[in-house]
């Protein structure tokens, strides 16, 4: 049994819908891992930045409200500033407790304690330094300003500056693994590229081939039905030959020679007698299967196409066509065919006999046109007729066919069927012949 | 159209004609009105003085600004127009505030020496406000150094109060200020802006080019608390910036306006800080503030960045009877308009109202929300000019002179009428201070604007269309005599509109009391509700537009 590429094909198409399948997923998760990473540490990392800068800021504002505080020129009283540190230590709370909610866990417990600790510790002291002041203690709370509020935000800013720097090189790191994870994704759709494009490839060569090896098969195996069409055209002309040779040659003998030895009893019979009545009959009836032994003979086998070529078999030809098909034939030829070889001429015969046949059979008219002609290294035998045409049949082919083309197929000539604009149906042959020489 | 169907439009019988007119100039894309510059021939020769000599002070740039005020209680509005004076060891001129009284025909009269005000001091603003209730309006005048109180004497005078009433000794850069019962005890209470803390000794050398001094951007200076003074009742003020919480020793104030941010019938306050965020003080019902700006979405632009505020206006611009808040700020930052998306939530709308886009590339100063067409779609004026003269030296920008806008509200979107408006009020200037007025009585409102180191400029607006306006003139009786913080909402065809009595607003100078309504075409309004600022409410029904009405806090309509 042959083997067909198809399960080959169908196993290739599996290995690349799986293979695509696993590199989605695979991407997918590289994907979901960067933004996981970018949510989880860049993001993060960007607000708890923004976050510390706001607390800077704020930090920086109590820097410089401090600054005013204890300026000599100052007319407004310490206690003055609490409201201002209220609006600051509201904001600053704010922000701290959204920068704890994002913050990023590389930072240490104790970090975010000593952070805690030390806002805490700086509200007390303002709180107590406020104290002072609106206890009429005006100058021990500037100095508890300076020796304790103001180096506790000093402290309080270098931290919250450290933390910045952290964040820093935090986004650093964060940035190089995420290079390298774009990195190792561009290598790995670089492999898949490649492989796939390799898949692509083989499968590519290996349909090649397989059409290959299939046409060559096909084209083969058309050779050898045409082979055995040809053997088989060839098979039934001899054997049509030697049974009309046969018929003629040997029954017509022998009928020829009952009906002279009828002829000779009858002669020899009384005049009037019954025997030489019923002798001259059967010699009759021996002549009419003589008659009919010669014309199956001509019908099997044209011995004229032997003798007299293939432009005077088709005139006798035509002549039978009437009394055997019923058609009415115009005919015409040229009158200067030039000798064909016989394997030639049986087969222009034989298709001419189907045409007419199918004119006969299918057309559904009576009439018809065959025209023979030799023109310009080329014989041309065409059979129309006006009836209904090659689509009325649904344009199936017939055995008949089929031989027609394989005979135009053994003398190297061109069979077509067309429909012509008046309707009805043109058969068409075409032989290229060498014309006779001109003297 | 052409000009023949025009003029004979124009000429058509005067029952339809005016109709058609505005029909006309609506179709032309006129603004509906024509201003008049009529400085000249009103007689306002005031030139402002900012003593720049070279020295390159900070107070140069700043100019200052203007007021209306009926000082004789006439019922006509006057006007007072700020001066600085040149820097000690440089003195050149004289140079004093101005106070015209109007003649009540077109023209003013100078009666500064008359009414004791031939003073010099280095000016920069000016609130108006009757803070001892006698029916007179008195002045404080925020200067460069020691700020002034000048009380009303009703007899066409003003006397320096200020020692008396505790304001004395306090020397400080204050720009804006503005009266406002912040306790409704009755009694104008002050606020103050202060810009930064800037003398000629603290004077920092600030340079372009490393070797000529330039002016400082505040930056370089320090900031100062605004001030807020609680009147006593005794002619006295008591300082509580230090208790009532709006204290900041950072703010580096502009501007200054009143509004009711939280719709609780309690004055809240707006400051808008140069290079600072701008704050805004709501108030705790009990003399204190909190501020909230932040939270409010008022103290920085969109972007997050805090901008150069300069002036500042309130009105209800959308008749939502919400505050809309539009503040100048610098060259590049666009003026910043924040529309109340809910009672004290604001969001910026500057850019989708068509203000932003246009004073983008000005340096915006005064700003006042004003119905000058009186369509009933309250309007918006802005002045412009840069602070360096140098600037026009630099190739690609706006110039040191800018045009001002003048912003019409057509159902919220805003397109700039200036070069239309007529006048030459488009004329590029260093334009500061802005206020306005119906200095004629004919129910429109006419504009003063004041330049910075120029003359100060006065628009007569001559409307062009049948639109009318309803004024009301309030006084107090157990609130405010002023009626400073009042509310007045007027309903007609199913419009309410809403004005406050402000002080303070703009940039340095503060527009008339009275407040106007324009009602378009309709001849009646069907109802009038005055919320007074002690929480009393009153309410009048049918009154005829066209027309100016006096309210007086429980008696009602006094002149109806």
């Amino acid at each position: 049994m042959r083997r067909t590429p198809t399960a080959t094909l169908l196993l290739g198409l599996i290995v690349t819908l799986a293979t695509v399948l696993a590199y989605s997923w695979y991407i997918s998760r590289q994907i979901t891992g960067l933004r996981q990473l970018q949510t989880d540490l860049t993001d993060r990392n960007r607000r708890d930045s923004l976050l510390l800068l706001r607390i800077q800021g704020d930090l920086n504002q109590i820097a410089l409200a401090m600054r005013d505080m204890l300026d000599p020129d100052e007319t407004y009283p310490i206690q003055a500033w609490s409201a201002q540190f209220d609006r600051i230590r509201a904001d600053l709370d704010d922000a701290l407790a959204q920068q704890e909610a994002v913050t990023v866990a590389r930072r240490t417990p104790e970090q975010a304690r000593f952070l805690a600790s030390s806002v805490a510790q700086f509200w007390d002291a303002s709180a107590r330094i406020f104290e002072l002041a609106a206890g009429g203690h005006a100058d021990e709370a500037r100095s508890q300003v300076r020796l304790s509020l103001q180096p506790r935000q000093a402290a309080l800013s270098t931290a919250v500056a450290r933390f910045l720097v952290q964040n820093n090189e935090s986004e650093a790191q964060t940035a190089e693994q995420v290079q390298q994870i774009y990195a190792t994704v561009q290598r790995q759709v670089r492999w898949f590229l490649f492989a796939t494009l390799a898949a692509i490839v083989g499968t590519g060569v290996f349909l090649i081939r397989s059409s290959q090896r299939l046409f060559s098969e096909l084209a083969s195996l058309s050779d050898q039905r045409r082979e055995l069409a040809q053997q088989l055209i060839g098979a039934r002309e001899s054997t049509l030959r030697e049974i009309a040779r046969e018929l003629h040659d040997e029954f017509g003998q022998i009928l020829t020679a009952i009906g002279s030895m009828l002829g000779r009893a009858a002669r020899q019979a009384p005049d009037g007698s019954s025997l030489r009545q019923d002798l001259r009959e059967i010699a009759e009836v021996s002549q009419d299967a003589l008659d009919n032994v010669r014309g199956l003979s001509q019908s099997l086998h044209p011995s004229i196409l032997e003798e007299l070529g293939l432009g005077s078999t088709v005139d006798w030809y035509m002549t039978t066509v009437e009394r055997q098909l019923g058609l009415v034939v115009d005919y015409e030829r040229s009158a200067d065919l030039p000798p064909l070889d016989e394997n030639v001429s049986i087969h222009v015969y034989r298709i001419l006999q189907e045409a007419l046949s199918n004119v006969a059979r299918h057309s559904g008219v009576h009439d018809a046109a065959v025209r023979l002609f030799w023109d310009d290294g080329q014989l041309t035998l065409t059979v129309q007729d006006r009836g209904r045409g090659l689509a009325v049949d649904g344009g199936r082919r017939g055995l008949g066919l089929v031989t027609m083309r394989e005979r135009a197929a053994l003398v190297h000539g061109a069979l077509e069927l067309v429909s012509p604009p008046g309707g009805g149906t043109l058969v068409r042959l075409t032989i290229p012949v060498q014309g006779p020489v001109a003297a | 159209m052409n000009r023949r169907e025009f003029l004979r439009r124009s000429a058509l019988g005067a029952a339809g004609a005016t109709v058609t007119l505005e029909q006309l100039l609506s179709a032309q894309g006129g603004p509906g009105f024509r201003l008049v510059d009529v400085t000249r021939s009103a007689g306002i020769t005031f030139r402002h003085n900012n003593g720049a000599y070279g020295g390159k002070f900070l107070p140069e740039t700043l100019g200052s600004g203007c007021a209306f005020l009926d000082y004789d209680a006439d019922g006509w509005q006057d006007i007072l127009l700020i001066n600085g004076m040149d820097w000690p060891g440089h003195r050149r001129q004289r140079s004093t505030l101005a106070l015209y009284r109007n003649n009540r025909n077109g023209t003013f009269t100078d009666v500064t020496k008359a009414a004791g005000l031939d003073i010099e001091m280095y000016g920069m603003g000016v609130a108006v406000g009757d803070f001892d209730n006698d029916g007179f309006p008195d002045l404080y005048i925020t200067c460069v150094g020691q700020s002034r109180l000048f009380r009303n004497t009703g007899k066409g005078t003003f006397v320096d109060v200020t020692a008396a009433a505790g304001l004395g000794k306090r020397e400080a850069f204050s720009t804006s200020a503005m009266w406002v019962d912040i306790d409704r005890d009755g009694r104008l209470d002050l606020f103050v802006c202060n810009y930064v803390r800037w003398s000629p000794d603290r004077d920092v050398f600030c340079s372009l080019d490393g070797r000529q001094k330039s002016y400082c951007t505040p930056e370089a200076y320090r900031g100062e608390t605004c001030w807020l003074f609680r009147n006593r009742g005794n002619g006295t003020f008591e300082d509580i910036t230090a208790t009532c919480g709006i204290f900041d020793s950072g703010s580096k104030a502009l501007g200054v306006a009143l509004l009711d941010d939280d719709q609780d019938g309690w004055p809240d306050i707006f400051v808008a800080n140069d290079t600072e965020p701008n704050k805004l003080y709501r108030n705790l019902k009990n003399g204190r503030f909190r501020e909230v700006g932040l939270a409010a979405g008022i103290a920085l632009s969109a972007d997050g960045k805090a901008r150069a505020g300069m002036g500042v206006d309130v009105a209800d611009i959308d008749n939502s009877g919400r505050p809309v808040i539009a503040v100048t700020n610098f060259e590049g930052e666009m003026v910043g308009l924040y529309r109340a998306e809910q009672a004290g939530r604001f969001r910026d709308v500057a850019l989708a109202s068509g203000v932003g886009q246009p004073s983008k590339n000005r340096l915006g100063f005064g700003c006042v929300f004003a119905d000058l067409d009186l369509d009933g779609d309250v309007d918006l004026i802005v002045a412009n000019g840069h602070i360096d003269d140098t600037v026009r030296n630099i190739p690609g920008n706006v110039g040191y002179a800018q045009p001002p806008h003048l912003f019409l509200n057509d159902r919220g979107a805003f397109r700039d009428v200036a070069a239309q408006a007529g006048g030459g009020f488009e004329q590029p200037r260093v334009g500061r201070g802005l206020a306005v007025a119906d200095i004629d009585n004919d129910g429109d409102l006419d504009i003063l604007l004041t330049t910075n180191n120029g003359p100060a400029v006065l628009f007569r607006n001559d409307r062009q269309s049948a639109n009318q306006s309803v004024r009301f003139k309030l006084t107090g009786t157990v609130s405010n005599r002023d009626a400073i913080g009042a509310t007045v909402r007027i309903t007609h065809g199913g419009i309410t509109q809403s004005r406050m009595v402000r002080g303070g607003s703009s940039y340095l100078s503060q527009s008339e009391l009275p407040v106007t309504f324009g009602v378009g075409h309709r001849d009646v309004v069907e109802r009038a509700v005055v919320s007074w600022p002690n929480g009393r409410v009153e309410e009048f029904r049918n009154l005829a537009t066209g027309k100016r009405y006096d309210v007086v806090e429980g008696k009602g309509l006094v002149n109806r």
